[in-house]
């Protein structure tokens, strides 16, 4: 048995192949996988500004289904009345659960997103799939260059030589608190260090709220870990991405630290999904870990609830906090139809050039130039990034999302729930993520 | 537990009053989780998320139904649409398939039958989970995935209509169809003047079930359907959840929406529902 | 109505898939041979009319069934990613892996096996007996009966997602009615085991009505007068329900326990929606793994592998619950 004796020829063999194909006429559906891979775009480079081609309508996927939403779609309403009766938008927002194992068949089937937003550590995935077409072009017409970016949020977009993304925006967790509980034990703001920390919460409890910071084992606890791992100085991953390095001592430590807020009675034991940012809302709880995107939900949806967003603080010594970006991408799906290709083009750079707009919906601009400008340096989010060296991101490896939730996030979760004490849990947690990573090298390296 | 059996006047009436009592009870508990899904869609957002369960709804508001009506991201009437679609296609392609073949197997003679039979009730024994990978990439070879066809046909291909029609032909009279052979009537003239209407039960009740099946589908639509305009309705319900914060009152509206077409076509057709489910089981 | 996809749901489909059917025939009835009028109805015929009749329903069944078979466990013996060009065989290195524990794959698979069988082994003996129960309650012929069996049967005609999504809504431990109404703090959703009391318990509110009805059709099916001799007897209703109902009913329970089986054994909608497998996987099941590792991280090699030792199980399943019926009508 060889490669060549391909799934092909066995459904020839079956003699169902005729069957196959005479079914296929009256499908009106698409074929995704093998031969669909992107033909080099045949546009030609963009070079900023204006669309001249005919009459094109971009599908636009986006996972932002919270707060943010509303603001994505008004920047897009703006870009379509702009090219009224040139390049129509059309706006999907599935979540991002959905949104990411859906994306690749889908495009490859021709029914997914011509232009999408992903979060940085997917772009390897996807470029390694064949699923995205570079936009060097779009960077150079942007006129956009590492020294104005993060360097981790700039580079995550590079891959085998080729930039294939557009960053649009930082987010990161932030320390979301109850401002009447504080104000109970005489604090004004989130204490900011492992001491304060601890302080706080035993006077929260003292003063009446019985479990005043609530430990999730599920999202966002991964991202928490993540943070504490690198403010006691460990790493993720090793540079050649063939090693898992968050079972350190470091790693135990932060992980630890999470168990602690339990034992010492500050969270309940085995908190449900969200309802730690349920009861925050409910002003059952007095401090939370969670998005700086959830800033607009808590205005819509608290409006009664007296609260601030502070800086995650530093348990392990040195500042650090995880961080994303959401990612403009070009997809191999419209990269068979040049016209498509300078459309989206053209749709990148306008919503790019926007970004103070989208800074409204609770993200931090990924340009430090706009952070800089008058009109968002007052919002709240962005005063998180008075120093951007405290954000750190996941790299972004081909199939660093199966690796995190398989053996990462697991581990986060069993500790948490007391299944494993936080060095064993990691100490399995690390030995699955290095065969994955060994198999990623292989599958995604052929 | 024969509630006919015979005894005192008294204890008999007194039985029968607590299985009343009983019974009651059980269906007011059993329909109730019903009742407050409707109430729930009725609600405002904040009543929704009350921690006070609250029967009826106060505010009443239709904002929700209102809501995911409207909503850009959830065609919900696009997906009502697919289901309606997907479930009355699936329902019609296995009756014209499997009646046929369910009436050569039961009523004509040829080479091959008893192993056609034989290979085709096999099937019935295999767990269906072989089938959810390699059927999805046989759909994706005919270019089917994203699209209803693929929600449509692949499940039709399940022995059990086949199996259902022919022990249903068994049970009919010979007598009609050599009448009808004598007058001159070919196979098929046989098959659809008189075979068929007499077979109107059970091809009602085959509808019924293959269309409630279908509407009902999850997991293979969830995995074979991926852009928001081709999702059937239990696919998309999953769109009325946010980012970490469920809306029960859209997601509730929804699933009213989606639950309606099978709770009246149960209330029309409820027997029909039930004997045809419950006599598949016995008499095949 | 064997469908491509494995039944998502706690007990078998309306009239669904891989039912053992077949075990209900009359015995002594040789399968293919069957049908009172065969006789006169062959005459005039052209040879080819039958093939005509069987064509368009063998044309799906060979390629929806009998391919998909093959080529699944072709698909079994490759890494195959159908987003990635190469599809490497390797032999049978994905079995050997997930029959490997320490392997990510083989440990991932027996937690969710072991899910499976837990789900399986609490709801069926509940999806047997409390149906039989309300069967017997409803077996007589009283006032409202047919109003009872509607509702009962009921839920059973609403899909899995809006039996997900609406017992999500009301096992929320901050505000599900279900805590609030027992005065409990108890997490339904994350929390093991009471993440098994709420997937077998939903399952047994939306699938009992199923069991029962069928029951019901089988206690109408024993003759009266068995039961009306034993009562001449002098024997008393328990020993009527010994003596007549329960053997009465063997063929109806068989087949009712198997399909319950192969049910129980194919749930996924519930954990997929109502705990997400939580906590810590411990509650996702080997089907909502399969369709996991095969549609969502696109290792169909593995995923099919799996679902071949998935199916191994349940056939052996089968095979001993027949045998343990068998044994007994021997005796």
């Amino acid at each position: 048995m060889s490669d060549s004796f391909s799934r092909r020829s066995f459904l020839g063999l079956t003699g169902a192949a005729g069957l196959t194909a005479a079914l296929a006429a009256c499908g009106g559906g698409t074929k995704i996988g093998a031969g669909s891979s992107a033909p080099a775009s045949a546009a030609p480079s963009f070079s900023g500004g204006e669309y001249t081609g005919p009459k094109v309508t971009l599908d636009y996927w986006n996972g932002f289904t919270g707060g943010d939403g509303p603001h994505m779609r008004a920047m897009v309403e703006a870009f379509n009345k702009e090219f009224s009766g040139r390049i129509e938008v059309r706006n999907i927002t599935r979540r991002w659960e959905d949104l990411y194992p859906a994306m690749p068949t889908a495009i490859a089937a021709g029914k997914g997103p011509d232009v999408a937003i992903i979060h940085n550590d997917w772009i390897g995935t996807f470029a390694a799939r064949r699923t995205l077409i570079p936009l060097d072009d779009v960077v150079g017409a942007l006129e956009l260059t590492e020294a104005d970016f993060i360097p981790a949020v700039w580079s995550a977009g590079v891959f085998d030589g080729k930039r294939y993304s557009v960053p649009l925006d930082v987010h990161g967790l932030g320390d979301y608190w109850n401002r009447e509980h504080l104000e109970k034990i005489g604090l004004s703001e989130a204490p900011a260090d492992k001491a304060s920390y601890a302080d706080a919460l035993a006077e929260l409890k003292k003063a009446g709220i019985a479990t005043p910071f609530w430990m999730p084992n599920k999202w966002p606890a991964h991202l928490m870990f993540m943070s504490l791992l690198w403010q006691h100085g460990g790493e993720l991953y090793s540079e050649d991405g063939a090693k898992a390095l968050w079972g350190s001592e470091q790693g135990v430590r932060a992980l630890s630290w999470m168990v602690e807020q339990i034992d010492e009675g500050f969270s309940p034991p085995k908190v449900a999904i969200d309802t730690q940012y349920a009861a925050f809302k409910n002003g059952r709880v007095s401090l939370t870990w969670d998005g700086i995107w959830q800033i607009n939900d808590l205005k819509a949806n608290a409006p009664s609830l007296q609260w601030g967003l502070s800086p995650v603080p530093n348990i392990g010594g040195t500042p650090a906090v995880w961080s994303a970006s959401h990612n403009f991408v070009l997809t191999s799906q419209a990269g068979k139809d040049p016209n498509k290709v300078q459309a989206a083009k053209a749709f990148i750079d306008s919503v790019s050039r926007r970004s103070t707009e989208w800074a409204k919906a609770g993200m931090i601009p990924a340009r430090n130039s706009v952070r800089e400008d008058p009109a968002v340096a007052d919002l709240p989010q962005v005063g998180l990034a008075k120093d951007v060296g405290v954000f750190r991101f996941l790299p972004a490896l081909p199939g660093v999302g199966d690796v995190q939730s398989k053996a990462l996030e697991l581990a986060v979760a069993k500790a948490v729930l007391k299944q494993a004490s936080p060095a064993e849990a990691l100490k399995e947690g690390v030995a699955t993520a290095d065969k994955l990573l060994a198999d990623n090298k292989r599958k995604y390296g052929r | 537990m024969n509630l006919r059996s015979p005894g005192p006047r008294d204890t008999r009436g007194l039985r029968r009053a607590l299985l009343h009592l009983v019974l009651a009870l059980v269906a007011a508990l059993y329909l109730s989780p019903l009742v407050y899904m409707v109430s729930t869609s009725f609600k405002t957002r904040e009543g929704s998320g009350s921690t006070e369960p609250q029967w009826i709804p106060d505010p009443f508001s239709t904002g929700a139904y209102r809501e995911i009506l409207t909503s850009a991201d959830s065609p919900i009437l696009t997906w009502f649409a697919n289901s309606l679609i997907a479930a009355t296609g699936h329902a019609a392609l296995v009756l014209v398939t499997a009646a046929p073949a369910a009436y050569a197997l039961a009523r004509l003679r040829f080479r091959g039958r008893g192993a056609i039979f034989t290979t085709v009730v096999a099937t019935l024994f295999v767990p269906p989970v072989v089938l959810l990978i390699p059927n999805f990439l046989i759909v994706n070879e005919l270019a089917w995935v994203d699209s209803l066809p693929a929600v449509i046909v692949p499940a039709a291909a399940g022995a059990f209509g086949v199996f259902f029609l022919r022990q249903f032909f068994l049970t009919l009279p010979g007598e009609l169809e050599e009448a009808a052979e004598l007058d001159g009537c070919n196979r098929w003239q046989i098959f659809t003047a008189v075979v068929l209407p007499l077979a109107r039960p059970a091809l009602v009740t085959l509808f019924l079930l293959s269309f409630l099946t279908n509407w009902n589908d999850f997991l293979w639509p969830i995995y074979v359907l991926l852009s928001p305009d081709s999702l059937t309705l239990p696919a998309g319900l999953g769109n009325f959840q946010g980012a970490n914060s469920i809306r029960y009152d859209l997601l509730m509206a929804g699933a009213v929406i989606a639950s309606l077409p099978v709770i009246a076509l149960y209330l029309v057709a409820q027997r029909w529902v039930i004997e045809g489910i419950s006599r598949s089981g016995l008499k095949g | 109505m064997t469908g491509p996809a494995p039944r998502e749901e706690g007990a078998p489909p309306a009239g669904g898939d891989g039912r053992p059917v077949t075990v209900l025939e009359r015995p002594g009835r040789p399968s293919g041979a069957a049908g009172p009028a065969a006789g006169g109805a062959t005459r005039r015929m052209r040879w080819w009319t039958p093939y005509a009749f069987l064509a368009p329903y063998l044309a799906l069944f060979a390629v929806f069934m009998v391919l998909p078979i093959g080529f699944g466990f072709w698909t079994s013996l490759h890494e195959w990613d159908v987003n990635l060009p190469a599809k490497p065989f390797v032999g049978l290195e994905n079995y050997t892996e997930l029959f490997d524990p320490s392997s990510v794959d083989g440990g991932r698979f027996w937690l969710a096996m072991r899910a499976t069988g837990i789900f399986t082994l609490f709801s069926v003996p509940l999806l047997i007996v409390l149906p039989l129960l309300v069967a017997l309650l409803m077996n007589g012929r009283f006032r409202g009966r047919n109003l009872y069996r509607a509702v009962y049967f009921a839920p059973y005609v609403l899909g899995v997602a809006v039996v997900g999504f609406l017992w999500r809504f009301l096992l929320d431990g901050n505000i599900g009615l279900v805590n609030h109404y027992l005065g409990l703090d108890v997490q339904w959703t994350t929390d093991v085991p009471p993440a098994w009391v709420a997937l077998v318990g939903v399952t047994v509110w939306w699938t009992l009505g199923l069991n029962a009805v069928i029951f019901l059709a089988g206690l109408q099916d024993i003759p009266r007068e068995l039961h009306e001799a034993a009562m001449v007897d002098g024997a008393s209703a328990w020993r009527r329900f010994r003596a007549v109902t329960l053997p009465g009913l063997r063929p109806v329970t068989v087949f009712v326990v198997n399909a319950t089986i192969l049910a129980s054994a194919n749930m996924f909608g519930q954990s997929y929606l109502i705990t997400a497998g939580a906590p810590a996987d411990q509650t996702k099941t080997a089907i909502y793994l399969i369709a996991e590792t095969g549609l969502r991280q696109f290792d169909m090699g593995t995923a099919s592998a799996m679902s071949f030792i998935l199916a191994a199980c349940l056939m052996a399943a089968s095979a001993l619950v027949f045998g343990a019926f068998r044994d007994r009508s021997a005796r």
